[in-house]
């Protein structure tokens, strides 16, 4: 253990270190930075508005897509966990399949769905809901949807492992009982899986929150993320402090929101011991 | 075996079956219906892009779907840039895969079964990697790279190595992941008795260990060459040009010079992915490679 451990670990610390050192110098443009550690880039983030509202809009597709891919996903997974016959099996291959396929093309794929003269295009307005060809490229709901894409596979996966740890019998008791469906999902499957669903949801947004290439490709250069800035002030700047300043705040942000939801986990642990 | 109470209740439901219930099922129907959609939704995209690679129209109409000529055309017309690019992606998945085992195994045997202090903090320092967004790694790699260029004058960026251990970097957290989910219901006790029957330690790990870990370690090499097969963003920054991964190539593809081939090398793509699905089935059960697989 100790050799993997030791490669590990060092690949970590060394890449971590460096680029966190380097945020806290001054980009001197061309690449090259100043030789004084300062506070500059961070306190740029924070004042100006353009950073301000990239983080926002990071925080904001992202929250809508975990919410989108739990409100599609749970059903899915649900339907999946609760099936008894092999067809269960052919559903989950392509859930499995959703994920493993590289979301390069997926996305080139929503891309063709919602060309402008595309059949999609041609149905809307064929039927008058739009007046001029609908697109996804460039704008947030692009954003969300591919995110989506990008989660959704590995959400009902995720959610899949929750809802088959929760006994069978435990629904049928309550339906025995007289629950109606509707109800019995309300007071017996949705406590029970609200531990599941919200360290699920929190995973979810974290991964959204660091997607790069379907916010890139769908944001079609108008909608910045921060991964999408972070991966233009490299290569089109050469702004590498500032990129590490972005990545930092990035890094921490999503670290804060696992920590919350470890907490949240052992919360759940230690309530689900009172109740059993 | 503890005691189950799904069995009981099983009897009781097939006895009053079917349960008594008033009218048609609606909500049923209504579940149906909503994860057709779903699955609609989740694989809409790829059924496209594989069907408008069968159109075979000319240049500026090539994308078509439903395809309106259709031909294999575009698949004959796939230019070589895309087949390196392809032969890159799969090499360096599969050394990531393989060396993700390489380092995996040990580590997650050690995590398991090692009493040492502060396990939980050398754990979470081997799941580290997947916490940080992808991005930040390709980027940290990549300043990594620089400055211990400048320090030796060995540059790694654009380089199979330098790329090799971005994509490790990432691969190895889901082997250790699969491999412990299996060694913590493992009874070590079989182990035990091998050895006190007289087998060395590295014929109980070969005859015995190995065997039983094996779903996992399947499980997690391919978790590990898909992850580093669909990457681009810790690859983007990584690559040169000349020299770029399959995804990274279809990235730029579809930003700048788009060509329809494209869409046929993505289609044998998917086939791959289905592919490898199919034999993973047969190898291990796709239930087992996902009980496994959850982290």
């Amino acid at each position: 253990m100790l050799p993997s451990f030791i490669v590990i670990g060092i690949l970590i610390v060394a890449s971590q270190y460096v680029f966190l050192k380097g945020s806290f110098y001054k980009d001197l443009g061309l690449g090259r930075i100043g030789d004084t550690a300062v506070l500059d880039n961070y306190i740029r983030f924070f004042t100006d508005p353009f950073y301000l509202r990239t983080l926002w809009i990071t925080i904001k597709t992202s929250a809508l897509a975990a919410f989108f891919t739990l409100l599609l996903g749970f059903p899915v997974a649900y339907l999946i966990a609760r099936m008894r016959s092999r067809w269960s099996m052919l559903l989950l291959a392509g859930i499995v399949v959703a994920t493993f396929v590289t979301i390069v093309i997926k996305v080139f794929g929503l891309i063709i769905i919602f060309a402008a003269d595309g059949w999609v295009n041609k149905m809307l307005l064929g039927l008058h809901i739009v007046d001029r060809p609908y697109t996804i490229i460039g704008n947030q709901v692009g954003v969300v949807v591919g995110l989506m894409h990008f989660t959704l596979g590995f959400g009902v996966l995720l959610l899949y492992s929750v809802i088959q740890t929760i006994p069978r019998s435990l629904e049928e008791a309550a339906q025995i009982h007289g629950a109606s469906r509707f109800r019995m999902h309300l007071r017996v499957l949705l406590p029970l899986s609200l531990p599941g669903i919200t360290v699920g949801s929190l995973m979810i947004f974290n991964m959204c929150m660091g997607a790069f290439t379907s916010a890139a490709l769908l944001g079609g250069g108008r909608v910045f993320t921060l991964p999408v800035l972070i991966q233009r002030t490299v290569m089109m700047e050469v702004k590498y402090s500032m990129a590490g300043t972005l990545s930092a705040i990035l890094l921490i942000t999503v670290l804060l929101i696992n920590l919350l939801s470890v907490f949240l986990l052992r919360r759940f642990r230690t309530a689900r011991l009172v109740v059993t | 075996m503890s005691y189950s109470p799904t069995n009981a209740t099983d009897l009781v439901q097939r006895r009053n079956s079917p349960p008594p219930r008033m009218g048609f099922p609606w909500g049923r129907l209504f579940h149906y219906v909503y994860c057709s959609l779903s699955y609609i939704f989740l694989l809409a995209p790829m059924v496209v892009v594989v069907g408008a690679s069968l159109h075979g129209g000319e240049f500026y109409t090539a994308i078509r779907f439903p395809p309106v000529e259709p031909s294999l055309r575009w698949y004959g017309e796939i230019p070589s840039s895309q087949f390196e690019a392809l032969g890159l992606s799969f090499l360096l998945a599969g050394g990531a895969a393989l060396g993700a085992c390489v380092i995996g195994i040990p580590a997650a045997l050690g995590i398991v079964r090692a009493r040492l202090p502060g396990r939980t903090f050398i754990s979470s320092v081997f799941r580290a990697p997947l916490q940080i967004p992808s991005i930040v790694t390709g980027i940290a790699f990549l300043q990594l790279y620089y400055l211990f260029g400048d320090a030796t004058g060995l540059y790694f960026q654009g380089t199979f190595l330098g790329l090799y251990l971005g994509h490790l970097f990432v691969a190895t957290p889901y082997v250790i992941g699969t491999v412990t989910a299996i060694l913590q219901r493992f009874d070590s006790r079989l182990e035990e008795a091998a050895l006190s029957l007289g087998a060395s330690r590295w014929s109980t790990f070969r005859r015995v260990t190995l065997p039983v870990i094996m779903p996992g370690v399947y499980a997690g090499a391919l978790y590990a060459f898909m992850v580093s097969f669909g990457d681009v963003p810790i690859s983007i920054f990584l690559t040169a040009p000349g020299f770029v991964t399959y995804p990274v190539e279809l990235f730029y593809g579809m930003e700048n010079d788009f060509n329809p081939s494209i869409l046929a090398s993505a289609s044998l793509v998917i086939f791959f992915c289905l592919l490898v699905l199919l034999g993973m089935q047969k190898l291990v059960g796709l239930d087992n490679l996902l009980r496994s697989g959850s982290r």
